[in-house]
């Protein structure tokens, strides 16, 4: 199921409008537009079983992309491919494969349990007593959904709605999923375990995914590749390490040591933090091992932690270095 | 199509179920459809203490006319009206995405996913209208009759749907819905009463513009045994030409559809 995208470009027409209500007015006779251009020559091929984060800012052009690829927005221009289906033409045979599901928007009835609504997309997919059976076992397992099957979806909690939510899209078994934002608002615990039913889910159905999030940790998890996108267009596409490593070319050595003891510590490296004998060094990647080395020679040390610098950083930094391109 | 019907009884089903856990009060419903029905059947009483006749109808023609225009219109309430603030909804959460996604036919599926029970009671009391009135009468339809009925009938409920779609889609644009269905009911309203009571222009505009003739007046005429081959015809073909302009129309809007960004 390789998704192929060629040269997209998506530009909205909007209506601006000034504050006031004589400019209300005016704008009622004489509308002026303005042309957003909301993805620009994006290019990318995902592979068969490949889970892919899509990262940027809000508004950055993710939602759109991924919209256009579920078929519900027309390409400006480009062309997009998915499993030899154009999206924009909404065949039923497409829309068979695939599956879309918002985080922050539920297809889920509300006043009645989840399962009412799983019947429905059961008869909506033309799927079969059999199948479904299997699949929707398989899914209660997964997903614990066993004490939720009889609840009214009003009853519950954000992260027990988002995996009914997760399992309602499932059912037809769809070879992609498209996932917008799917742990938004979801407390911690409850993130980790979806990430790890999508983690399994991918591993068991060879599904391909293509993931947006705003949480670093969904990605992490989740996504050895990544693509960037701001301001329309795809800034960085391929391994999350190598982004890492190109653009913080550093690592953080977390030491603990005895809050008595001093050193000429900005030999060693650029000191992040030091508090209560808990010192933070920022050293570039090649020297590492060496100031690590050192530092347990030197110092009575109680602990010593390499790190990599924080994905958000790493994220924010890609986004500069766009900025210093302009 | 068969397919289509199969869906459409999961629907069925399924808001049978959301109904039951609110257990809407039966009772309370039946009474006010049954006040309805009285007040409609008082207000042709009314009429008809003045005259014996309207627009050359007699009584119990204009009851079995009520008793199509009431069966009708508790189709549009069971059917069509509980879709309408729903597909804003969707419209306004960009909820619509999902929709769209699904194999199936959007139309199909925003206009007749959300049934209202309940409201069947104005069809059955509907029904039992047109029977009374066929006794009143003393008059037992030929098949002949039935056959241009049912034709006529199924014309009529295209063109509802169809006309109903057509305002449906404006919501796209619209956000106001009230004044829509204000719309559609005072359109509808018109055809409580045979046709040929209006005079002028505007039985021409009920007529040739609004096809309110064909939604009770043919339908009626038929089951009276007055029935007439070229308005039933020309029923068939306003019937295919609105449905036609609703599909076209609600394809337009959504091509147009760009859902809210999230």
């Amino acid at each position: 199921m390789t998704i192929q995208v060629q040269d997209l470009n998506k530009s909205f027409r909007v209506h601006v409008r000034q504050e006031g209500w004589t400019e209300a007015l005016r704008s009622l006779f004489k509308r002026e537009y303005q042309t957003v251009q909301a993805v620009k020559d994006v290019s990318f091929t995902i592979n068969t079983g490949e889970i892919v984060g899509f990262l940027g800012p809000n508004g950055a052009g993710k939602t759109t992309t991924m919209k256009m690829l579920a078929g519900l927005l027309h390409p400006t221009s480009g062309t997009i491919e998915v499993d030899g289906f154009k999206p924009q033409e909404q065949k039923n045979e497409f829309k068979k494969i695939m599956s879309l599901v918002m985080g922050q928007k539920s297809q889920l009835i509300w006043d009645i349990p989840p399962m009412e609504t799983f019947l429905v997309n059961k008869s909506v997919y033309e799927i079969d007593d059999h199948s479904f059976r299997q699949t929707l076992d398989e899914l209660v397992e997964l997903l614990e959904l066993q004490p939720l099957l009889g609840r009214p979806v009003r009853n519950m909690s954000l992260g027990q709605r988002m995996k009914c939510e997760l399992a309602c899209s499932l059912l037809h078994r769809p070879s992609v999923l498209f996932l917008d934002e799917p742990t938004i608002g979801l407390d911690v615990n409850t993130q980790e375990k979806v990430r790890q039913f999508i983690a399994n889910y991918n591993r068991e159905h060879k599904t391909t995914i293509l993931l947006t999030s705003h949480y670093m940790g969904d990605v992490t998890a989740l996504c050895d590749r990544v693509m960037i996108i701001n301001h329309g267009k795809l800034l960085y596409d391929g391994e999350l390490q190598v982004l890492s490593e190109k653009l913080t070319p550093y690592k953080l050595l977390e030491v603990r040591l005895p809050s008595s003891t001093r050193g000429p510590w900005e030999s060693y490296g650029e000191v992040v933090t030091f508090e209560d004998g808990k010192l933070t060094l920022r050293v570039a990647r090649d020297r590492v091992p060496l100031v690590s080395s050192e530092l347990l020679a030197n110092y009575e040390i109680n602990d010593l932690n390499i790190q990599d610098p924080p994905m958000e950083e790493v994220i924010t930094l890609a986004f500069q270095e766009e900025s210093h391109d302009h | 199509m068969r397919r289509y019907w199969r869906i459409f009884k999961e629907f069925f089903r399924t808001c049978l179920v959301e109904e039951l856990e609110y257990r809407s009060e039966f009772m309370g419903n039946l009474f006010s459809s049954l006040l309805g029905i009285i007040v409609s059947i008082l207000m042709v009483q009314i009429f008809f203490y003045q005259t014996d006749q309207l627009g050359g109808w007699a009584y119990a023609d204009v009851l079995i006319l009520l008793g199509i225009f009431n069966t009708l219109q508790g189709l549009i309430n069971f059917a069509l009206r509980p879709n309408m603030p729903r597909l804003l909804l969707h419209i306004r959460m960009g909820t619509l995405d999902y929709v769209l996604t699904k194999p199936i036919d959007s139309m199909f599926f925003v206009s007749l996913r959300h049934l209202v029970f309940w409201r069947l009671i104005d069809v059955v009391l509907g029904i039992g209208l047109v029977i009374y009135g066929l006794g009143q009468k003393h008059f037992i339809p030929s098949f002949l009759d039935v056959g241009f009925f049912l034709l006529s009938i199924l014309a009529a409920l295209v063109i509802i749907y169809s006309l109903w779609m057509l305002l449906m889609t404006t919501a796209f644009w619209v956000i106001r819905m009230d004044d829509l269905s204000f719309l559609f009911n005072s359109f509808f309203e018109t055809t409580r009463f045979p046709i040929t009571m209006y005079k002028g222009w505007l039985r021409m505009a009920l007529t040739y513009v609004l096809p309110a003739a064909f939604v009770t007046f043919t339908p009626a005429s038929s089951l009276i045994g007055k029935w007439d081959g070229g308005a039933t015809l020309a029923s068939v073909l306003v019937a295919v030409i609105f449905f036609w302009l609703a599909r076209r129309f609600w394809k337009f809007a959504l091509a147009n559809y760009t859902s809210a960004s999230s």
